[in-house]
């Protein structure tokens, strides 16, 4: 019996774009377990990202079976992968994605809103804030925050339903030196304390240091 | 599930509230625009309508018109029949007239008009010809040689039927009336524009003056009108009948004539127009609503990346686009009776039948408001379902 939290079997994803077919994905499968925190590297176009997607429950792959905590989602539809996603998973933007119109306390509750009384959502809002260290700006709209407090409170919305997960995909590719740094050490603390099992993508050779394992891809393959 | 509910709520007021303020005004804007046009040619026509109507009633028939019975020439004892009618709750006055059988001739122009014979008091309760002189004044009751005549008969530059007129007559000239085997000479008092051409088609001189010249035609008349408090329902006819008046009593629009299958047609012409108007409100109204949630569809895509369930955002859309209906609905509604009507009541405009300012009435009102909400409403649904349909991450990479 895998111990596995995250399993995929074979999985395939191929792309059209252009009348050509792009083979992102090739057979690919992995096992990630509990508390683990894992990069996944390679070149451009390796399909670090589209790996990311399915393991996400972002996207469904061509063939193959992602399970988690040995559950095939395959065959889950959409409302029930959105509420695997709600529950389970937390996913951060390369971009940050937040919602322009929200504050940063705001972005973080909303999620918890779909589960709970706002009021409770609003409090571990606040803590979580408090945590990635925007203990002062809970009311500020994403256009009032710098990139490094944005991907901060997209952290922090990440983690609003105790997720056994969170994706990354490239969060610091955006950012400057002491705020990839900053962000990448409450992963880390993330991971040491809390337990989280984190899933990131990222190819800055710097940030390979924080992984307790690494994934390789080239041309779609695991290597 | 309660908190679930609330979240569509929420999105919306944070997006009208945070969301691009010149976006929402003119959004707002254009739903308002959409609006007033809906309501601006309905309440044209329903002017036109209701301009034509109260000219009929003013100038011409009264509320109810009483004529001789099948076979008769005259309702008789016309005197008491004003009298009984006077005296009935809701009656403002009767006016009986009685057609002068006469034709009318100016210098070498001579002509059939209707003329009538009337009690120029009575006359003055039920029609509005005394407050139209535009020359001269309105006959009293001991003007025995004296006659008023419309602005159509008086002709002159400008008069619609000029080519038929007496093409210039002036308050003080003489007309000749010109009986079975007899002539007078009548001078022109006063003449009278209605804005009405049927109604400025005709001459009065008082009754009195006739009875002079036929004493057969002392106590008879042609036509009794009747009229009545806004009030009074179409029932008010039983009323009268019941008076046992030696005639037909008939309502305003039965008597309408010509005017009623004007009336008619701008009612249809007026349906026709507003179903226009529907279709072309509710065009812009999806086009606007669509792009705006076209861009937000990365939005969107977050939302749902996120775990936030597509109804709950679909409806947060639908209720963004039902805000800009009402609010569209508002603005219009203080655009439309706070400046438009006052304009169109200072300038009507003018038609040969009537001048017409804009009359909206409360079911038109709300049926266009109506109208618009349930456009705002689907063209917020569509857009917001599609969106919601496509793969998340095709929404959010934007591909």
């Amino acid at each position: 019996m895998s111990m596995a939290i995250i399993k995929t079997d074979k999985i395939s994803k191929t792309y059209h774009s252009g009348g050509a077919d792009i083979r992102a994905l090739i057979g690919v499968s992995l096992a990630i377990e509990p508390g683990e925190f894992i990069m996944i590297t390679g070149r451009n176009g390796s399909g670090k990202s589209t790996l990311l997607h399915q393991l996400a429950l972002l996207d469904l792959p061509d063939s193959g079976e992602v399970l988690i905590n040995n559950k095939k989602t395959t065959d889950l539809n959409e409302g029930l992968r959105m509420d695997f996603r709600l529950s389970s998973l937390g996913y951060i933007f390369q971009e940050y994605a937040l919602i322009a119109e929200l504050t940063a306390i705001e972005n973080v509750m909303l999620p918890a809103m779909m589960l709970g009384p706002s009021k409770l959502a609003k409090k571990k809002a606040a803590n979580l804030l408090n945590i990635v260290g925007l203990e002062n700006k809970h009311n500020r709209l994403p256009s009032q925050l710098s990139g490094g407090e944005q991907q901060k409170v997209a952290i922090a919305r990440s983690l609003i339903n105790s997720p056994q997960i969170i994706f990354a995909d490239e969060p610091t590719a955006n950012l400057d030196t002491i705020a990839a740094k900053e962000i990448l050490n409450i992963f880390k603390r993330l991971n040491e304390k809390e337990g989280i099992t984190i899933v990131m993508v990222t190819h800055e050779p710097e940030e390979l240091e924080y992984a307790s394992r690494l994934i390789h891809l080239s041309d779609g393959r695991l290597t | 599930m309660k908190t679930q509910l609330r979240l569509p709520f929420y999105l919306a007021w944070q997006y009208i509230r945070r969301g691009r303020k010149w976006t929402f005004f003119l959004t707002l804007f254009m739903m308002s625009v959409a609006f007033i046009n809906l309501i601006f040619v309905s309440s044209l026509f329903a002017g036109i309508i209701d301009g034509t109507n109260k000219q009929i009633i003013n100038t011409m028939t009264g509320n109810f018109y009483i004529t001789p019975n099948d076979g008769q020439d005259y309702v008789t004892n016309k005197n008491h029949a004003v009298e009984l009618l006077t005296n009935l709750d809701d009656v403002v006055g009767a006016s009986a007239r009685t057609q002068v059988p006469a034709r009318m001739t100016y210098k070498n122009i001579r002509g059939s008009w209707q003329i009538l014979a009337v009690d120029p008091n009575n006359e003055k309760r039920v029609s509005n010809v005394a407050d139209k002189m535009i020359a001269g004044s309105f006959l009293e009751p001991d003007d025995l040689d004296q006659i008023i005549i419309g602005r159509q008969i008086a002709g002159g530059e400008g008069v619609e039927e000029n080519a038929f007129s007496f093409k210039g007559a002036q308050v003080g000239d003489k007309v000749t009336l010109t009986f079975d085997g007899f002539s007078k000479e009548f001078t022109i008092k006063g003449i009278f524009a209605t804005k009405f051409v049927e109604a400025d088609n005709r001459a009065f001189i008082s009754a009195n003056a006739l009875s002079a010249l036929i004493p057969a035609t002392n106590n008879v008349a042609t036509t009794i009108a009747v009229k009545t408090d806004k009030t009074v329902d179409s029932n008010f006819i039983d009323k009268i009948s019941a008076l046992n008046i030696d005639g037909k009593v008939y309502s305003w629009q039965e008597a309408a004539g010509l005017m009623k299958s004007v009336a008619e047609s701008f009612k249809s012409i007026n349906a026709l127009v507003s179903i226009v108007g529907i279709l072309i409100a509710a065009i812009t109204i999806f086009i606007i609503i669509y792009v705006d949630i076209v861009n937000k569809r990365k939005q969107i895509g977050i939302l749902r990346a996120i775990g936030i369930k597509s109804y709950i955002i679909i409806f947060s859309y639908v209720i963004l686009a039902a805000v800009y209906a009402v609010a569209g609905v508002i603005l219009g509604t203080a655009l439309f009776f706070a400046a438009i009507v006052p304009y169109f009541q200072a300038h009507p405009f003018v038609l040969p039948i009537c001048d017409a300012v804009l009359v909206l009435s409360k079911l038109d009102y709300i049926a266009r408001a109506e109208a618009i909400m349930w456009v705002s409403v689907i063209s917020g649904l569509i857009p917001a379902a599609l969106t919601t349909r496509t793969k998340i991450l095709d929404a959010i990479l934007g591909r």
